[in-house]
């Protein structure tokens, strides 16, 4: 017997935790430790030792009597596997829980506004719902959908908690985690029910290195594509004068005619759709008298504009539209000294949106330093400043409502394409001209926002002091937090250009601040007696979070528009409104056990204790222990013959997580409270002022209580064929119980706020499974593919005692388009199953009847009745009515996954990364406004109507076009608007290539450049926009009303050494 | 401990506002609740569930826009359909918060809260509280009553019932009984609003006798809050003009402010019903009156038809129908009451300081919504800006209140009770006291060159052959006088001829508007009362909250 020993390093010096190190044909080995340290013991008549580390090339190293051996691995292909857990720093082959990992490369490729967006399809079982607008916020859910609101999952940046990540720079980070599973993330306790997504930063090596500076810089630009296929004026015009016919008119009578194409018996398109108060303008007139009567501003009298028909069509879409330019650099400088380290990190990215005036700008500055003070004690800090600005962003909740949201990407599909951009005279033109509805000119609305102006400013980050009184005892404290301040102010138009124009010229500013603080304590120990190995971890942390106040103003009607002039004093200012955010603290124990034996059993114990502000003091304290526990097969000495398995885990884990995310921090208190809106009034008969009443805004309960999911996981971690193949499975269930509901009041109680209790309860099943398969056809020519998915069955199984659904509406179709029921999963769609159109007089005489039943229109299915106490029977009764409404499709995919393969070449690199979501549908809402002349008659009409039922074309799914919008047309929710949302896209596609560092003389290292395509191609049946439909709620998204779609871009990007 | 026990703020809890400042918060918050605060069919003006319903008016705009009042326009309500749900919650809303107030001043031992305080306190709130039941029962005919002491899970148990009316005779007989004659704020209910609400609700009981005396008190003895004995304003225009807001005429408004910060006090129900495409307020072409309306308005020697022949084709208005904008137009030279032109906007005629009105270019979709354009809650072209509100997506927003209970109505109400009590010469003085005022010369529209707009005529009657005439002539003057004003499918219901009239009008109207008025048809019994809301049902249970007959 030999001992051994050594330090295991990467080729950039960073040590490797976790490292495996094999007596080579025995069982006996070890893993290097954070530092890459590691010793083992050799056994009688072994001379080689196999050194393996996933993700990097295993080697094989003859012993040849040393005692010590230092090992320096290189990257087979890039594969970043190290794992920040909960407070600590592991390598993948120790964790038992079920955790996946994102490489900083992976997060970096996708150029997007936010590192959330940037996960998707990067790990199995996140589910990333977003849209294309830079700057976006997102839904991010990590395996499943554990409740009906506030389960995004916690973010811990650098050991601090913090909701959301969108300040930081995706080049400073320098691993991400993401916790998926109980064992894993119930040390996060009181947040971590949703999981979480834990991300280090890049700091200094532990050992002394020189300054490195590091620059990483892209560019690029992003197309808008082309928009959907609408009517050309003429086949406007046409199918105008079909409808007519359709509504049972001839030439002659009192409703035969438009404003603009005449009363003939055919349509005549006008040479102006205006010539002041004129409508459907044919031949020429004498502009240069008519510009003596021009007059856009409403202020100085009537109105009077003209406009030219474009009888060619307008492309709305092309109009709002642009193709945004893309910038990205970051300069990194790190280096380290024998007692201190540091990372200093400047990015920017300024993004262009494809939408007129929409901009993303983000400034970030990171310091990461960490000094030795003597042999015992190290501190630290962490710190970033970010300037964040979204410009013109549409949608609400931080732009992820964009997609249900009537805004101008729809108002390019409502603007009837005769109309033109611009008036004669260079004002804008718009339905102001007669016969075109209400639709707003979009252009107008993207250019009325140019000089609206919003920022935040964040400060994050924390201060740490480390104690290490002796070997394997550290003490650490951490104090962490962060600081947002935002302003922003708008304008808002007089209009002239529409039919319904804004009446007054708006100014408003908005201002508010939020803080967070965590302090966090920790103690951990670390002993190994023979093969036994325990670390300890026990720490209290208390939390403080969004304490804020947000206020501002508006008004109207300045002196002067002149921007410069314009301020909050210088309008007809209304009442300022300001507001508290009520913060919410946590107090929490907690303690963490991990033991193995001989690398071959763990085992890991967690227990935390929690105690929140938001619940009544009977019912604060949570606790919530996990369990997990993990066998390397291969450790065995079975396995030791075989030459299968490489290296194999199974794992297992049980365990409870706490959430109080959806409660309101005033959940137990019975408010009443002052409000403009809700209740003021003129109680002295004044014309214009106001009194301030109360009303009562809560109702409190002190009975709601922790929500707990029970997770279990069984999953494997399996290097197979000689460290060719990597299989990472789980099989995971989620459920939650005590499910935090908002109680669904009667409308006798009021519209005070409800409280939540705990109610519900909700489901979530799994398998998540990632298989990487890399290998070299040669020394220089090697591959590497990782293909990822999950399967995920969401199901509500509870909602409140009494009552089993509660509904979310649409935009402008009646009544219910999504229901949440027992039974099914979130966000359903609900509505009239279409089995058809009625094809005659006779057809309808023979089926159930339906209202409004005519020739041409829907054919809904009878599928249900109600009897006499008004429940539903199930049984058909020949009427259709409310009863008939059934479930249509859900937002929730069966699958998501992702295919990133990677070529390397010699110098050059080739990868590309697909996404596909399949299994879900899309409630296409914007068809209402688009597939049917009723709905809004004369805004613009899909292509799809060229197709549109007549007794002659009954082979259609297209209802006959005509003016009614009843039951059987437009009015209710149908399956017409529900559309399968599977989709196949390629996220993006890369080559690039490294110089050699002898290059340019050796004045850098490692200059890599490279091409890439981001979305070059999506595959779906859709005939939306696009298919990554999001939006704001877990309860109500995968409604497109106006969505903001996802396009193709191209970029450069450069990155080297000094 | 501590650490953990984070109060709430900006907002308070029960104990702080059981002061008297914070009872008359409450109490404010209860009268903010009238115009329904965007809640469009909640709003006290009815506009949708009364005037709309009553064939007084059509959805107007087009097919598509706002389905959901398409259903009342044509009767096909469902019990899942919105306006019923809507309406439901906005005035439950509005009896929470009155009942907020009852609760707290029974609460309280203020000593800075008189007797005379408390009874003025109870008598606003449980004023309020019987508006808003009267609402539910003509809407709905049931509602669960539900006093200020019950928790929220008791509030839950109680079962609806149709015999609500003692209730709210009994709130506004309290407020009668005991609520001063005047006020310094003008907006405050007082014992004649009180007592003249009350007569109303005797009236839809049919509660004849009852209802004559309180409404002759009321009449003989009434006076505003702030202090004018009821009267009628001279120009019948005036009553719906924001400047002369708390008149002689007005009985109890919904008070509107504009430009006060909230376009939620600025009749934020009616803001729809405004021409269409830049015409006064730019928003949306709602709410055009009826062609059975305008012509309703026809006279011969200065008196409506009462057999209702002013629809025949000799008789009817002549229109601008199928008109386009650059054609010629001459309006009808017919013989028509005044207040056709206060009540109706039509082509040729001064539309409120606009100019003359333009007609087709003031509708969204003519052969969908027909010719006319509303007027009576329009503001005029002086007070843009000024008494309306633009700080909103639409300019529509206004100042003036709404009357709930005006004064010609009452007059009307009183002569109801004397016809139906037999008094059938004081009932026709009091309706040609009604007509006397639209006869003056001030409430005709002029031209620009002092010529009347139209050939207007309108006499006095001068007796009524039997009570059946003297009905007839009654419910004609209620349309005329009240037109647009949310009252008339609640009177069509009581008076028992809802189906008869609105059979009759749907017929004349599908001539014009087949499209408006596809599938229209007045079924009963269903259709006289709204469903209740099955959303709520499945909150409560049909033992709690049973359905009307027919849904």
């Amino acid at each position: 017997q030999t001992n051994l020993s050594g330090t295991l390093l990467d080729t950039d010096g960073f040590p490797l935790p976790g490292a495996t190190i094999l007596a080579k044909g025995t069982s006996a080995g070890t893993v290097a430790d954070l530092d890459g340290n590691y010793s083992l013991t050799i056994p009688e008549g072994i001379s080689e030792i196999v050194v393996s580390y996933t993700g990097y090339e295993t080697q094989t190293i003859a012993i040849d009597g040393r005692t010590t051996i230092d090992i320096v691995l290189s990257e087979g292909v890039s594969l970043d596997e190290i794992v920040v857990t909960g407070y600590s720093v592991k390598s993948k082959r120790q964790t038992t829980g079920a955790v996946s990992t994102v490489s900083t490369a992976q997060l970096a490729a996708v150029p997007s506004g936010n590192v959330e967006q940037q996960l998707q399809g990067r790990a199995p079982g996140v589910t990333v719902i977003t849209n294309g607008q830079p700057g976006t916020s997102s839904i991010i859910r990590i395996r499943g959908f554990g409740s009906f609101g506030g389960n995004s999952p916690l973010y811990v940046v650098d050991g601090v908690p913090v909701d959301n990540i969108e300040f930081l720079n995706p080049d400073d980070i320098e691993a991400t985690s993401i916790l998926k599973d109980a064992a894993s993330a119930s040390i996060y306790g009181s947040r971590a029910a949703s999981g979480v997504v834990v991300i280090q930063t890049k700091r200094g090596k532990k050992t002394a290195q020189p300054l490195k500076v590091s620059y990483n810089g892209l560019v690029g630009f992003t197309d808008p594509g082309n928009g959907p296929d609408f009517l050309t004026p003429q086949q406007d015009a046409d199918k105008a004068w079909e409808a007519l016919r359709n509504d049972g008119l001839s030439p002659g009578d009192d409703g035969w005619g438009h404003p603009q194409y005449g009363d003939g018996a055919t349509p005549v398109l006008p040479d102006y759709i205006m010539v002041g108060n004129q409508a459907g303008v044919s031949g020429s007139i004498d502009l240069e008298a008519q510009r003596e009567l021009y007059n856009i501003d409403a202020r100085a009298g009537d109105l009077y504009q003209v406009m030219a028909a474009n009888k060619e069509g307008t492309d709305w879409y092309d109009a709002i539209t642009r193709t945004g330019i893309l910038q990205r650099h970051t300069l990194g400088f790190s280096g380290s000294t024998e007692s201190s380290r540091y990372y200093v990190g400047m990015g920017a990215q300024v993004q262009e949106g494809i939408l007129l005036n929409n901009d993303f700008k983000r400034y970030s500055l990171r310091i990461n330093t960490e000094f030795d003070l003597g042999k015992y004690v190290r501190v630290g800090e962490n710190f970033q400043i970010t300037h964040r600005q979204t410009n013109g962003l549409l949608g609400e909740s931080g732009g992820s409502g964009v997609s249900d949201d009537e805004n101008s990407i729809l108002g390019a599909f409502r603007m009837n394409p005769i109309i033109p951009v611009y008036d004669e005279f260079g004002g804008y033109a718009g339905t102001r001209a007669l016969g075109f509805n209400n639709p707003r000119n979009p252009v107008a609305e993207r250019d009325g926002v140019a000089d609206n102006r919003g920022f935040s400013n964040r400060l994050f980050g924390n201060v740490y002091v480390e104690i290490e009184p002796i070997q394997d005892l550290i003490f650490r404290s951490s104090f962490g937090g962060g600081f947002i301040g935002f302003h922003s102010n708008f304008y808002s138009r007089q209009t002239y250009e529409n039919s319904e124009n804004n009446g007054s010229f708006g100014y408003g500013e908005n201002q508010g601040y939020f803080n967070d603080w965590t302090w966090t304590n920790t103690a951990k120990y670390k002993k190994s007696f023979g093969s036994n190995n325990f670390d300890i971890l026990v720490g209290y942390e208390a939390i403080e979070a969004g304490n804020g106040r947000v206020s501002g103003a508006s008004g109207i009607n300045p002196f002067s528009r002149d921007i410069n002039f314009i301020n909050l004093s210088t309008v007809s200012a209304n009442p300022p409104f300001s507001s508290y955010s009520v913060p919410v603290k946590f107090a929490s124990v907690f303690t963490q056990l991990n033991y193995n034996w001989n690398d071959k059993y763990y085992l890991t114990a967690t227990l935390r204790r929690d105690e929140s502000s938001r619940f009544g003091a009977n019912q604060r304290t949570g606790t919530f222990p996990a369990f997990s526990a993990a066998w390397r097969v291969t450790a065995e000495p079975f396995m030791a013959n075989q030459n299968f398995f490489t290296d194999l885990k199974i794992r297992g884990g049980y365990g409870e997580m706490g959430n109080s995310n959806n409660v309101n921090a005033n959940n137990r208190f019975s408010l009443f409270a002052q409000s403009l809106g809700a209740s003021s009034y003129p109680i002295d008969g004044s014309n214009n002022a106001v009194d301030i009443g109360f009303f009562q805004s809560r109702i409190g309960s002190e009975n709601a209580r922790w929500e707990t999911s029970v997770t279990s996981n069984i999953g494997f971690d399996a290097t197979i064929l000689g460290g060719k193949v990597d299989v990472i499975a789980d099989l995971w269930r989620k459920e939650t119980n005590d499910l935090l509901v908002q109680l669904p009041l009667p409308a006798v109680n009021g519209s005070a706020a409800a409280p939540v209790t705990n109610i519900g309860s909700m489901l979530n099943q799994g398998l998540d499974m990632a298989i990487t398969y890399r290998d070299k056809f040669s020394s220089d020519f090697g591959f590497e593919v990782t293909l990822n998915g999950a399967l995920l069955k969401n199901e509500i199984t509870k909602f409140t005692d009494d009552v089993d659904f509660f509904d979310a509406t649409g935009s402008r179709i009646t009544g219910t388009i999504v229901r949440n029921e027992v039974g099914r999963s979130l966000s359903s769609f609900f509505g009239y199953k279409v089995v058809g159109l009625f094809q005659d007089d006779a057809e309808i005489a023979n089926a159930p009847t339906q209202p409004d039943a005519a020739p041409g229109r829907f054919r809904f299915e009878d599928n249900n009745s109600r009897n006499e106490d008004g429940e539903l029977t199930g049984v058909p009764d020949g009427i259709i009515d409310e009863a008939d409404r059934t479930f249509l499709g859900s937002a929730v995919p069966d699958f998501t996954g992702g295919l990133n393969l990677k070529l390397t070449y010699k110098n050059f690199d080739l990868e590309t990364f697909l996404y596909a979501s399949v299994g879900n549908e899309i409630y296409n809402n914007s068809k209402w406004f688009t597939d049917f002349y009723g709905t809004f008659k004369g805004a613009s009409v899909s292509s799809r109507v060229l197709d549109s039922w007549t007794p002659e074309n009954t082979d259609t799914d297209v209802p006959i076009y005509e003016t009614a919008s009843n039951f059987s047309t437009s009015q209710q929710s149908t399956s017409y608007y529900v559309e399968d949302g599977s989709y196949l896209r390629m996220q993006y596609l890369t080559l690039g290539y490294t110089l050699d560092n002898s290059a340019f003389n050796g004045a850098f290292n490692n200059l890599r450049l490279a091409v890439s395509a981001t979305n070059l191609f999506t595959i779906t049946g859709y005939d939306g926009l696009d298919p990554a439909v999001g939006g704001s709620a877990d309860t109500d998204f995968g409604v497109d009303v106006g969505n903001y779609p996802t396009t193709r871009g191209f970029n450069f990007n450069i990155s080297l050494d000094f | 401990d501590d650490f953990l026990e984070v109060a709430p703020r900006g907002s308070l809890d029960e104990n702080v506002l059981s002061s008297e400042a914070g009872i008359e918060g409450a109490l404010l918050g209860a009268y903010s609740q009238l115009g329904g605060r965007g809640n469009y069919f909640s709003g006290a003006s009815n506009w949708a569930n009364g005037s709309i319903q009553g064939g007084e008016a059509n959805k107007g705009t087009n097919d598509g826009d706002f389905t959901e009042i398409n259903e009342l326009v044509r009767y096909q309500l469902q019990s899942t359909s919105r306006i019923p749900s809507d309406r439901w919650i906005g005035i439950f809303d509005g009896i929470t918060r009155a009942n907020s107030a009852l609760k707290l001043l029974s609460l309280s031992d203020d000593v800075q809260l008189t007797e005379a305080d408390r009874a003025r306190i109870e008598g606003e709130a449980r004023f309020l509280r019987g508006h808003y039941y009267f609402q539910l029962k003509i809407s709905y005919n049931q509602a669960p009553f539900l006093t200020p002491e019950l928790s929220v899970e008791e509030q839950q148990m109680v079962v609806s019932s149709e015999d609500i009316w003692d209730e709210i005779e009994a709130d506004f007989r309290f407020g009668y009984e005991n609520l001063p004659e005047t006020l310094a704020e003008a907006g405050r209910a007082n014992k004649w609003a009180a007592g003249a609400y009350l007569g109303k609700t005797l009236l839809y009981q049919e509660k004849w006798g009852e209802a004559r005396t309180v409404l002759n008190d009321v009449v003989t003895n009434g006076k505003t809050t702030n202090g004018q004995s009821y009267g009628l304003l001279d120009n019948y225009a005036d009553a719906f003009n924001a400047e002369f807001d708390n008149s002689k005429e007005s009985v109890f408004a919904v008070q509107a402010a504009a430009n006060s910060g909230t376009t939620n006090v600025a009749n934020p129900d009616m803001v729809l019903n405004f021409p269409h495409n830049n015409g006064p307020g730019n928003c949306c072409g709602f709410f055009q009156p009826s062609f059975d309306l305008a012509n309703s308005f026809r006279t011969s020697d200065g008196l409506p038809l009462l057999d209702n022949s002013y629809n025949s084709e000799e008789n009817r208005l002549v229109t601008d129908f199928g008109v386009a904008a650059n054609d010629a137009f001459t309006p009808d030279d017919g013989p028509v009451d005044p207040r056709l032109d206060h009540s109706v906007g039509r082509r040729g005629i001064p539309y409120l300081g606009f100019g003359p009105h333009p007609g087709v270019a003031y509708v969204r979709d003519q052969p969908y919504g027909g010719p006319y354009t509303p007027k009576k809650f329009v503001y005029y072209a002086d007070q843009e800006g000024s008494l309306s509100d633009g700080t909103s997506w639409t300019k529509g927003y206004g100042s003036m209140n709404y009357n709930i209970i005006r004064f010609a109505d009452v007059l009307l109400m009183l002569a109801e009770a004397e016809i139906e009590s037999d008094n059938l010469d004081a009932g026709r003085d009091l309706i040609n006291q009604v007509r006397e005022r639209a006869a003056l010369s001030s409430s005709m529209i002029m031209n620009d060159d002092g010529t009347p707009a139209a050939n207007y005529e309108i006499a006095n009657y001068d007796s009524f052959a039997d009570k059946a005439e003297a009905l007839s002539a009654l419910y004609m003057e209620r349309k005329l006088e009240l037109s647009g004003e949310g009252h008339r499918f609640f009177d069509l219901v009581r008076w028992g001829v809802a189906k008869s009239e609105l059979d009759r009008i749907i017929a004349n109207e599908q001539m014009f508007l087949p499209i408006a008025y596809s599938g229209a048809s007045f079924t009963t019994p269903q259709d006289l009362y709204y469903p209740i809301p099955q959303g709520q049902i499945d909150l409560q249970g049909s033992d709690v909250l049973p359905q009307n007959p027919g849904y």
